[in-house]
């Protein structure tokens, strides 16, 4: 069982996610994105972070950047604070 | 269900398109080669839509006969009944000839309805395109699965297009790897420079550069909807050098960039209307004009869609329109950002607007949209008797689990509803605490006295108290308890008002099947006969002639079949007397009367019926009932010398079995084993005994010979005399009588069994008793297959009875339907181990007046031979002489 991929399951409060899009979004597209940070990097790329509550609320939210043609790049779940994921 | 049209409206092509050659040759050329699926999987904004109605607009100018059914999907089609509607509706718009007609009252399976919808297109002599637009909705696992069915079962006239966001959740690569698919995606629909050339100068006329045609190409990456929105921020513009390099010298997100130059185009009421009415999924003018406040949409709307400002018709007549998606989502997201309070007020008013206008669904949508949870509590329960009529239980669910809790307990009918929902989908727990809260919440008063909910006051309220009982007797059910079902619809009966017939059925049907399931078949069939009347008087006779099934079983149970045989035939009368549809239960009906028929020995009849049934469809045959069919079937096959047929219709009729709505009196299981037993597998059925707890022993006092066990334990005496177990089984048939008899049920099988196990032992003169007592009670019923079916066995009997006088025309006529054949391969191998061919061979002339060495003469063999035969079968039979031997053979039917 050791080294099989596991997924995680943190509590809901603690899973924050950092998503990587191609472009420079607005800061005003926050709300529509269930209150995400927006912030733009210097390779014209914008970063969204923010609590996700659940797999279902992430992938409705990937829906909602796919929706709008925006280009994915990268998609990273932070860790909390104390960094264990599995317990 | 209202169907709203817009969404079967087929995308006029538009007056500014570019003409795409190269895409319209690789869909015709996936439509020649008879592919089975176009997909055409892109993200937002890539002209999926408009390339296909150019390339409808084009392939029906080459084949004017070619029919397309179009269906825009949104997010609430998501479910099986309504989904199912919608396709039927597509196909039936596109040619009204098909007339394929959508199950309404009854939840038919998806399936069946596809097959009938795939039938009709196989005889259609034309090409039909059923293109599926936005298909990215659809995610529900039982809707795919149709769409996967409708694939691998797909005429060859029909061809299916699927316009989706994202790629379906479909098996794509089988498809693509057996050449089957069609496949255009983002990077085969961007523009390519000469395209976005054509589209920036002669369509938009615009006169740019290639130069500057190549920037703007190269920035939006080809993407139509960045390359519109670009045309429209420069038309009327001076400076378009300008503009071009301010656009592709920032790294803003394309449509953020460009949105922002057009919305700042154009003048303020305009912006306003835009930024408004973007949350609304489909436009009107007057919807638009209660939600703004004011008045002149309809013209706003068609100077729009004139200035092509990502507005989209949805009909002939400019009466509805949507927003481009992704434009809508820019919208939305910029109202969003100024806070939730304008977004909440201009959802109620649309609210208010649809509730007016009939448009119930989208009231409540918009009612939950803008939280305003009280109205969208009060629109959900007006709306529950029209959802649930057409079956949109999802639809019903999805809303309440929008609902606070709290909201739902105040609203004791949403609170019923949600129990109902809870229930079918099998969670008793949750269904059990929302009666109580429900219950709670009808019995508290204001300190005036008044009630304390804020349930609409309806007819679904006045006959709540009923339908929770009801729910609770129907939860009983569910959890087997048969003494709970039983108080709860007695409860449910006593708070039914006069004239409330439906609540009267109900609370009976549910009194009726516990009757049935303890066995006390007088009350039951009382009951049943009280459900007849009730559902008659509220006017639903398909359910009225539907409870002829459980009455005609409960009669045949008690041995009464020609009372069982009136009830059906008076029934099919009527059934037939309704005209086109049949009523819904009319199949099965036919398979009942089969059923009978078959008992009564006449099986070209007992056929026919079941090829009525079989003609009249999945309609009129319901889902619960379905395995019966089958079981008729498979007896009727085994009567007619077909056992390992029987076995597989039976494999087949366990399928189709769905448990908890009948007590389960005739389990299938136990049928297979009489066939096995009646074939001499007894291996297979005493693992079948054993799986289902029933050995020898059973007989013992111990053990529970209720009524719902009595197949299963006839089954067993079965197997006991097949092992010549004649003690056991006399001892378990003995029981069953006399329980039979306090039961006031038939007890003709277990006299024929107590017979058949005296005749196995040998002992005829005991066996007759019982056999004239089954004979005398049988004879004025009518009974034929009861004892034919037990082959060889029984007709010894049967002539031993004839040749003493008892009821020899009746046993005349049995005899008639008994084979030479029957039993016989069962006789065989009822034996530890069984005789060869060669054996059978030597035992028949043994019975004969032969001599041993006539006998070696006959079968060309030496008498040494013979003799090693003869010692062999001596040893199976478990006998030392040659008299013994005969005998034993005879009894079981071996000669």
């Amino acid at each position: 069982m050791s080294d099989a991929p596991r997924m995680p399951h943190p509590p809901a409060d603690l899973v924050s996610y950092e998503i990587r899009l191609q472009g420079r979004l607005d800061d005003r597209w926050g709300t529509w994105f269930d209150g995400f940070q927006l912030s733009a990097g210097s390779d014209g790329t914008t970063t969204l972070t923010g609590p996700v509550t659940d797999q279902a609320a992430l992938h409705g939210l990937l829906r909602r950047i796919g929706d709008l043609g925006v280009t994915l790049i990268s998609i990273n779940a932070t860790l909390p604070s104390n960094g264990d994921f599995d317990e | 269900m209202p169907v709203l049209a817009t969404k079967l409206f087929i995308p006029q092509l538009r007056p500014h398109a570019v003409p795409r050659p190269r895409l319209i040759e690789k869909l015709n050329e996936g439509l020649r080669s008879g592919r089975k699926l176009t997909l055409v999987a892109a993200p937002a904004g890539f002209g999926k839509t408009t390339l296909l109605s150019e390339w409808i607009a084009d392939a029906q100018h080459r084949d004017p006969a070619l029919m397309v059914a179009w269906l825009s999907l949104d997010e609430s089609d998501n479910e099986p009944s309504r989904f199912l509607a919608y396709l039927l509706s597509a196909v039936n718009h596109a040619d009204p000839t098909l007339g394929v007609e959508a199950p309404s009252d009854q939840p038919t399976g998806m399936t069946a309805t596809l097959t009938t919808l795939i039938n009709e297109f196989s005889q259609a002599s034309q090409h039909i395109l059923l293109v599926l637009d936005d298909f990215q909705f659809i995610e529900d696992p039982s809707l795919l699965g149709a769409v996967v069915f409708l694939l691998d079962h797909l005429p060859a006239k029909l061809h299916l297009v699927i316009i989706s966001r994202s790629d379906p959740l479909l098996p794509v690569a089988r498809l693509r790897a057996g050449g089957e698919l069609t496949e255009l995606r983002a990077a085969d629909l961007r523009f390519t420079p000469d395209e976005a050339a054509t589209f920036l100068n002669q369509m938009m006329h615009l006169g740019l550069s290639s130069a500057e045609i190549t920037a703007l190409e190269t920035r939006t990456e080809g993407w139509i909807a960045g390359l519109q929105l670009a045309a429209l921020s420069l038309r009327e513009r001076t400076d378009v050098s300008g503009f071009i390099q301010g656009f592709t010298g920032s790294n803003r997100f394309v449509i953020d960039y460009l949105v922002e130059e057009v919305l700042q185009r154009q003048p303020a009421h305009i912006r306003d209307f835009l930024l408004h009415t973007a949350i609304l999924d489909r436009l009107s003018g007057p919807l638009c004009d209660a939600v703004t406040e004011l008045t002149g949409s309809s013209e706003i709307l068609a100077s729009l869609e004139r200035d092509n400002l990502f507005v989209v018709p949805l009909d002939d007549r400019r009466q509805w329109y949507r927003y481009h998606h992704l434009f809508a989502d820019m919208l939305r997201a910029r109202l969003a950002g100024d806070g939730p309070a304008l977004p909440a007020r201009l959802h109620t008013l649309a609210s208010v607007w649809l509730e007016q206008n009939g448009l119930a669904e989208d009231a409540v949508t918009h009612a939950l949209a803008a939280a305003d949870f009280e109205r969208a509590a009060r629109l959900i329960e007006l709306a529950v008797p029209m959802v649930r009529q057409s079956r949109q239980d999802a639809t019903l669910l999805r809303w309440l689990t929008l609902l606070p809790r709290d909201v739902i307990t105040r609203h004791p009918v949403l609170g019923v509803y949600y129990a109902w929902s809870s229930l079918v989908s099998g969670d008793l727990q949750a269904a059990q605490s929302r009666l109580v809260d429900a219950e709670h919440a009808l019995a508290a008063t204001t300190a005036d006295g008044a009630p304390a909910h804020d349930s609409v006051l309806s007819e679904e309220l006045r006959t709540l108290p009923v339908t929770i009982a009801v729910y609770r007797a129907a939860l009983a059910q569910a959890r087997g308890d048969v003494g709970a079902m039983r108080e709860h619809a007695s409860q449910a009966l006593d708070l039914t008002q006069p004239g409330d017939h439906l609540g009267r059925g109900a609370a009976a049907g549910f009194l009726g099947l516990a009757s049935w399931a303890a066995g006390d078949l007088d009350d039951g069939v009382r009951a049943f006969g009280e459900v007849q009347t009730s559902l008659r008087l509220a006017g639903n006779l398909a359910d009225a002639l539907g409870t002829t099934i459980p009455s005609a079983d409960m009669l045949i149970s008690q041995g009464r079949l020609r009372q069982a045989r009136r009830a059906y035939e008076q029934a099919v009368r009527l059934a037939g007397e309704q005209g086109d549809p049949p009523p819904l239960s009319t199949g099965d009906l036919h398979v009942g009367l089969s059923e009978l028929l078959r008992e009564l020995g006449d099986l070209p009849a007992a056929s026919e019926h079941l090829a009525t049934s079989e003609a009249l469809g999945d309609r009129s045959n319901s889902r619960e009932n379905r395995y019966r069919w089958y079981v008729a079937m498979a007896r009727i096959r085994q009567a007619e010398g077909h056992p390992d047929v029987a076995i597989d219709l039976l494999g087949e009729a366990e399928r189709h079995y769905l448990r908890g709505f009948f007590p389960e009196v005739r389990p299938i299981p136990a049928m297979k084993a009489r066939v096995w037993i009646a074939q001499g597998r007894l291996n297979e059925a005493l693992a079948w005994a054993d799986e289902h707890g029933l050995s020898a022993g059973a007989e013992s006092a111990a053990v529970d010979l209720s009524y719902l066990r009595e197949f299963d334990h006839l089954t067993l005496a079965r197997l006991l005399i097949a092992q010549l177990k004649t003690p056991e089984a006399l001892r378990l048939l003995d029981r069953l009588l006399d329980a039979a008899e306090t039961g006031r049920r038939s007890t003709t099988e277990i006299l024929i069994l107590q017979a058949l196990a005296h005749g196995a032992h040998g002992d005829t003169a005991l066996a007759l008793a019982p056999l004239a007592r089954a004979l005398a009670q049988a004879e004025p019923e009518g009974y034929v297959r009861l004892f034919v079916d037990e082959g060889a066995a029984m007709a010894a009997l049967l002539r031993e009875a004839a040749t003493r006088g008892i009821a020899p025309n009746y046993v005349r006529r049995l005899l008639r339907d008994i084979r030479p054949t029957d039993g016989r391969p069962g006789g065989i191998q009822t034996l530890t181990e069984p005789l060869s061919e060669r054996e059978l061979h030597v035992l028949r002339l043994l019975a004969s007046e032969l001599s041993g060495p006539d006998i070696a003469r006959e079968l060309y063999i030496s008498l040494n031979t013979l003799r090693t035969h003869t010692k062999h079968i001596f040893t199976k039979l478990e006998v030392n002489s040659r008299p013994a031997a005969v005998r034993r053979a005879d009894s079981l039917g071996l000669l």
